[in-house]
């Protein structure tokens, strides 16, 4: 890393050096500088420059004036395009929980140099000029001299990229959130090269520019400081985006203007002759500095920003401090003027013969820090699971969307406060004194402690990803929380709020109940463990040792995976868990056995043997088992179904004596895919609201309460009588928007056969299920697919492996009636709602590189690894062998179908859609069938042949950095 | 493909590298002839200038005269033993061709074969996760493997980040896990996922064929065949090396000048003393001083030291081809010689001081074998892993240093 950073300080030195030799002295002098060495761009580590540096000699009329074409185009406000309104609406659209102007996939396209490192933007860089010349042409620092420049062959071995019409859909590919708002047409790609080419004229002549004034003669005069100064502050929505309109207005291109046909023509009338920017008589109006002269300038100030904030407001070096502008009367004294009608006629008035209305030029370049107030989205709660107090008084849910925990009075069954959390809260838990409790803030990856008395939050522990169930011992003196992204469980000291191990898990931990002596903990995992190539999944109970707080045994549940809710028998004998057996390894035509996905349950005995029984009967299907709950007296129990609304009961006299009576063949063959022995120990299904998660029973054994995450309210079962009696509203908006109704649909398996299983089903969560499918109709196995997220996948089409659907209305339509749903498809009111809420879906932060955080040394080699294009022998390697020519940011797909070298036998195609790779270590197993465990075993083992990039020259240790970059993308 | 041709090359190596424990299991009766022959020479060595001067001590160390064995007919999978691990009630046994525990409970003994789960049949090294009880595997030629809750997960060259699959010591180090390789050493970050790997490139690794690791307070050490013993300092994460000082010869010009030779085996720091085996001799090192061990003038009873385990500043257990050497009391230079008698299977321990033998406790048994691989502790106890079997020595009155008679 410091002979990095001390290479990178070298080299921009010696740039920048390099370009001011060029512009005082002319190529004569550059022409003396000591040539690069040839291959020095392998070895030295570009920097970006920024575009003004580029325009010390691609300027002026010998240049073609590119600096100020590029000005002009919509490239350089790219950045401050994101503070529209519109930019708003696509983030959402697309799932981005943040700014458009602070998320790495906006700004992606938007920006230049995103991806990189703090140090790798030459302190000339400006990230505010949206997409520069570099981000097209790569970073300049290697080949920003003129000696160089003038030699293509030098430039491109010094970095230079020459684009090609291709490497613009990267980000000028169709994206699916873009169209729906803007709703423009595709881009017309030759149209757009012909607008973009500038041609350096020939012959050619560089870096005419106009010189800065010269500065007014009293030093003591305040100096500007430049407009990108000014947005340092002034751009984020707390401010009303106010830099960003300033951007985009007719003003920052002031200066550019006077370069176009137009401004030349102007120029001519007022009796300017030659290149307008060269004029003190037109500058005085185009730019800052000429129209009102002050003490100087800061290194950030430049001519080509036109008519800047300080055209109006002033020299700002005195007033622009944070301290003097919260202070208006010390602001105003420091030079900050007021703008008047005064101030805008200096130059508008009879400017150029055209008419000037100051009340309506006033409107529209109006910049008010507040925005104007705009509805906002309706906020639900969806409630997911509860925890009661231990005085069994209050109820406290966990509210996914609302971001809160919401307490119920559990005598009125009333909403009596909300608290806020951490953002997306899962699950809820108490301390055994019941002073404190715990929820996991599953988006965010902490563990809010909340002060129950005081109804908030007091302190936040960060924890693995995507933290899920939680729960104390029965001492409450550790607190366990089960990470369903990471597979692993943070065990924290509930005195210290620090974690003090973490322990493996299975795959995807989710739901976590302690025996009735206190003795052990059982853990479900929502996910399969790796498994053989088309073989059944095998799930595991993780069972955890409460007094040595490790992991003690691991109980195998063959055939079956979503392992989710679980409850122990007040006797401690055995425990109940919800499962799911999908049947992904034959064709989904079969209807023996119980079609396409089986919903049941599990009796996990204390000993280590598991039962598994269906939910499901003939023509009355139990989708989405989700939660279970024990009444105290042991006689029965409560599951949830989100897919079908309905919480069943089950009478578990009737299924432990059923179970004892059986054969080990039966159990362990026949019941699992049984429909018809629900019947024998089922005894009602109790109809709930929208999408019941969680379940709990009070203590009394009376009543039970039943989370309807999609209807924002709790359901009052009486257990005498089987029914519901009330219905907690939680307070969530009566408005159903189409987001949220297609979040209903997403949850609900009355699109599908027999009502069997949802969208949820294999994409639980909006993520994935890990295991690989065999969806086509053809009976006998061809083209087994491994399940893809559909997190953040809005501009990622085409869809499916192979790449045929164009559109996620196609994916979720057609193609969904015809391999999944084989009944009526979604009406298409129903299609566009749903693929509305699927494209809402988040993707997490990544956890291994916030944005804008420093590369670690390893990933730092990786990203190396990940844009080389020398193999370690020198190779060149072909453009369509490197990792970034596919996996392009900010997506890291081209969305084009490639052919990787990975197909294999029962492969119907060979070539694949090119996956994003945005937190890619999330969504195991990899390649288009999943045969990949790892992303190592990607290259280790299925790229024999360089044809899924050029890979097998690297070093063990290389290859171990890429995987740490991939990691961070 | 390097990965490949990784994989080959650590297999050739690994191989050639356990090939002496080879020829030790097949001329056990000549082995064992000689190391009686040898064990009589030390009387009339001279005694190192440097070495402690004799000087008139009171006691004896202690002597484990109580041993059981346990081979294949008490039900493990294999008599070979390279790797054996005391965690609490159970001790975990690895085999050539196998995992075992002995419950020590029970008297039971349950083992794992590649049927049984286990990803590779030859085990070579253990290391136990305190904190989260996990015991971590060293395969050879079928990487490391992390054994939890009865579940085997399998960490290998091609699936993950291990520079290499022929893994000879394996070490916990707080959240990390180290691997000796035959291609370098591995570092594994358990709650990351993150591998880092040590060759050549990034440390002063000289050979890169890792012998041994072992970890105590916030030092990792590394034993390397032909780079004598590395340190890797945690938290500065910088390396310091220890090579010997008259090169690559098997003779030593200038005793305690630093490590006995460059080919070192195993490692082992507690209480801040450095223990180190090699197969030229033995050392100490407290950090600022070195200390070198032969035979022909101490009580060990060969130079071709298969691995160490210091049980503390004064006390170190040295595993050879001809018996186990143990130092049991550094200031006075008091050694115990552990053998066996390969014809009648009775045990001999030979107490010495310097060259000095004190006194011989014949016993009828000791170490199952004199080709030792692997000592642990466990807690009064010892436990000897060797070419025919496990030893284990029971101490129940044991005490550290010496006592008077």
């Amino acid at each position: 890393m410091r002979s990095d950073m001390s290479t990178t300080f070298r080299t921009t030195t010696r740039v920048r050096a390099v370009v001011a030799a060029t512009v005082v002295c002319g190529l004569l002098l550059a022409a003396l500088a000591r040539p690069a060495p040839l291959g020095a761009a392998e070895e030295a580590h570009p920097v970006y420059i920024g575009a003004r540096q580029c325009a010390t000699c691609h300027q002026g009329e010998g240049m073609g004036h590119q600096f100020a074409r590029w000005l002009l185009s919509k490239h350089s406000a790219a950045y401050a395009a994101l503070a529209k309104p519109e930019s708003q609406e696509i983030a959402r659209l697309s799932g981005i929980p943040r700014e458009p102007q602070e998320a790495a996939m906006c700004l992606g396209c938007h920006a230049t140099g995103v991806q990189v490192e703090a140090w790798e933007r030459d302190e000339t860089f400006v990230t505010e000029d949206g997409v520069q010349c570099e981000k097209c042409h790569g970073p300049g620092s290697e080949y920003a001299n003129a000696e160089i420049m003038v030699n293509r062959k030098l430039s491109e071995r010094a970095g230079l990229m020459i684009p090609v019409m291709n490497d613009c859909m990267g980000c000028h590919n169709v994206k699916g959130s873009h169209v729906a708002v803007l709703k423009t047409p595709k881009l017309d790609m030759d149209q757009a090269w012909e607008q973009l080419k500038h041609p350096t004229p020939d012959p050619w002549k560089t870096g005419e520019g106009p010189e800065l004034p010269k500065p007014a003669e009293d030093t003591t005069q305040a100096k500007y400081t430049g407009s990108v100064a000014c947005g340092q502050c002034h751009k984020g929505p707390m401010m009303g985006y106010q830099f960003g309109k300033w951007r985009m207005s007719k003003h920052a291109s002031a200066y550019a203007v006077l370069a176009s046909p137009e401004g030349y023509a102007l120029a001519k009338e007022a009796g300017v002759e030659g290149d307008p920017r060269l004029s003190p008589d037109c500058l005085k109006c185009h730019t800052a500095a000429y129209h009102d002269p002050a003490g100087g300038f800061g290194k950030r100030f430049a001519l080509d920003e036109g008519v800047g904030c300080e055209a109006c407001h002033g020299a700002g070096s005195e007033y622009s401090h944070e301290a003097v502008m919260r202070d208006p009367p010390a602001a105003r004294s420091a030079g900050l003027k007021q703008v008047a009608r005064e101030t805008c006629l200096g130059c508008h008035q009879n400017a150029h013969d055209k008419p000037f209305d100051y009340e309506q030029a006033l409107a529209k370049i109006a910049h008010p820090k507040q925005t104007p107030a705009v509805a906002e989205a309706p906020c639900y709660k969806t409630p997911l699971h509860m925890a009661l107090s231990p005085d069994a008084k209050e109820l406290y849910v966990a509210c996914e969307a609302a971001h809160t925990v919401i307490v119920v009075d559990v005598a009125a069954r009333r909403k009596v406060a909300e608290i806020p959390a951490g953002h997306h809260p899962t699950d809820v838990t108490f301390s055994p004194d019941g002073t404190r409790a715990y929820v996991s803030n599953r988006l965010d990856d902490t563990v809010s402690v909340i002060h129950v008395a005081a109804r908030k939050v007091l302190a936040t522990i960060a924890v693995g990803d995507e933290p899920h169930g939680v729960l104390t011992d029965p001492a409450g003196t550790v607190l366990y929380v089960l990470n369903t992204s990471s597979d692993d469980i943070s065990v924290i000291d509930t005195a210290s709020l620090q974690e003090i191990k973490r322990l493996s898990a299975g795959r995807s931990p989710w739901s976590l109940a302690l025996s009735p002596d206190g003795a052990q903990i059982f853990a479900t995992n929502n996910l399969s463990q790796f498994v053989e190539f088309r073989t059944p999944s095998q799930s595991e109970i993780t069972v955890i040792d409460t007094a040595r707080l490790v992991v003690a045994d691991r109980l195998v549940v063959p055939a079956a995976n979503l392992l989710q809710g679980i409850a122990w028998h007040p006797g401690g004998e055995f425990a109940l868990i919800t499962l799911n057996r999908t049947k992904n390894l034959v064709p989904m035509t079969r209807l023996m056995q119980g079609w396409t996905i089986t919903n049941g349950m599990g009796v996990v005995w204390r000993d280590g043997r598991v039962a598994q029984v269906l939910l499901d009967e003939p023509n009355l299907c139990f989708p989405d088992p989700t939660d279970v709950a024990v009444s105290p007296d042991g006689r029965l129990a409560l599951v949830t179904s989100s897919g079908s609304d309905r919480v069943a009961v089950v009478d578990l006299s009737k299924l432990i004596a059923m179970l004892g009576a059986a054969s080990d063949y039966d159990r362990e063959h026949v019941f699992p895919n049984h429909m018809g022995k629900p019947t024998e120990f089922v005894i009602a299904h109790i109809p709930v609201r929208q999408s019941p998660r969680g379940v709990l029973i009070t203590p009394d054994g009376k009543s039970a309460f039943v989370a309807n995450a999609l209807d924002d309210s709790l359901s009052v079962i009486d257990l005498e009588s089987l029914a519901v009696v009330d219905r907690v509203d939680l307070g969530g908006p009566k408005e159903i928007t189409k987001t949220r109704y297609g979040e209903r649909l997403f949850h609900s398996a009355d699109i599908t056969f027999h009502r069997q299983f949802s969208c949820h089903s294999c994409h639980p969560d909006g993520h994935v299920d890990g295991i690989t499918y065999d969806i086509e109709p053809d009976g006998i196995g061809i083209s087994p697919v491994d399940n893809r997220t559909l997190r953040g996948i809005l501009d990622t089409a085409p869809f499916k492996w192979e790449g045929t659907n164009p559109s996620l209305q196609r994916q979720c339509g057609p193609r969904l009636s015809v391999f999944f749903t084989r009944i009526q498809p979604f009406t298409p009111e129903q299609l566009s709602a749903l693929d509305t809420y699927i494209c809402t879906i988040p993707r997490p932060p990544n956890r291994y590189r916030p944005l804008g955080a420093e590369l670690t040394d390893a990933q730092r080699r990786g990203r190396a690894m990940f844009n080389r294009t020398m193999a370690n022998d020198g190779r060149v390697i072909p453009k369509d062998r490197r990792c970034v020519t596919c996996h392009f940011p900010p997506l890291y797909t081209d969305r084009s179908r490639r052919d990787v070298g990975t197909k294999m036998p029962l492969d119907r195609e060979s070539e694949f859609d090119v996956p994003h790779l945005n937190n890619i270590y999330d969504s195991a197993p990899y390649l288009h069938n999943g045969i990949a465990e790892t992303l190592e075993q990607i290259w280790t083992t299925f790229n024999p042949y360089d044809e899924h990039g050029v890979t097998n020259d690297m070093t063990k240790d290389q290859l171990n950095d890429l995987i740490e970059y991939l990691k961070t993308l | 493909m390097n990965v490949f041709a990784t994989l080959l090359k650590g297999f050739a190596w690994g191989w050639a590298a356990i090939a002496p424990a080879a020829v030790g299991w097949a001329v056990e009766t000549d082995t064992a002839g000689n190391n009686r022959q040898q064990q009589a020479a030390p009387a009339t060595a001279a005694p190192p200038e440097t070495a402690t001067p004799p000087v008139a001590v009171e006691g004896l160390p202690y002597v484990y005269t109580n041993w059981k064995h346990l081979t294949v007919a008490d039900g493990l999978p294999n008599d070979h033993v390279f790797a054996v691990k005391a965690d609490g009630p159970k001790v975990w046994i690895g085999t050539e061709d196998g995992l075992a525990c002995y419950d020590k409970r029970t008297g039971k003994i349950r083992s794992w074969r590649e049927k049984d789960g286990l990803p590779w049949k030859v085990v070579s090294s253990f290391a136990v996760n305190k904190k989260t009880g996990e015991l971590w595997v060293g395969l050879f030629g079928g990487g490391l493997a992390r054994f939890s809750g009865g579940r085997f997960d399998h960490f290998h060259q091609l699936n993950s980040g291990l520079v290499n699959d022929v893994v000879y010591g394996v070490a916990v180090e707080n959240d990390h896990v180290w691997a000796a390789t035959t291609a370098g050493a591995s570092r594994y970050n358990t709650v990351t996922g993150q591998w880092t790997i040590y060759t050549e490139k990034n440390s002063p690794m000289e050979e890169i064929w890792n012998y041994g690791v072992s970890y105590d307070a916030g030092k990792v050490y590394l034993g390397i065949w032909g780079s004598g013993v590395l340190e890797f300092d945690v938290a500065t994460e910088r390396w310091k090396d220890y090579l010997d000082p008259d090169g690559e010869m098997e003779i030593d010009l200038y005793r305690d000048d630093g490590i006995v030779h460059v080919i070192t085996t195993g490692t082992s720091y507690v209480d801040g003393i450095l223990w180190v085996s090699s197969y030229f001799g033995m050392c100490r090192y407290d950090g600022r001083h070195w200390r070198g061990y032969y035979a022909h003038e101490t009580g060990l009873p060969s130079d071709f030291g298969n691995s160490v385990a210091g049980r503390g500043a004064d006390e170190a257990w040295f595993a050879t081809d001809k018996g186990l050497g143990v130092v049991t009391d550094f200031p006075t230079d008091t050694w115990v010689t552990y053998t066996m008698d390969p014809k009648k299977r009775t045990g001999r321990a030979v107490i010495r001081r310097g060259t000095d033998v004190l006194k011989t406790v014949e016993m009828p048994k000791s170490i199952p074998h004199n080709y030792a691989l692997w000592v642990d502790f466990d807690g009064n106890d010892v436990w000897v892993g060797t070419s025919k079997g496990l030893g284990w020595a029971i101490g129940s009155d044991y005490y550290p240093g010496l006592k008077a008679n």
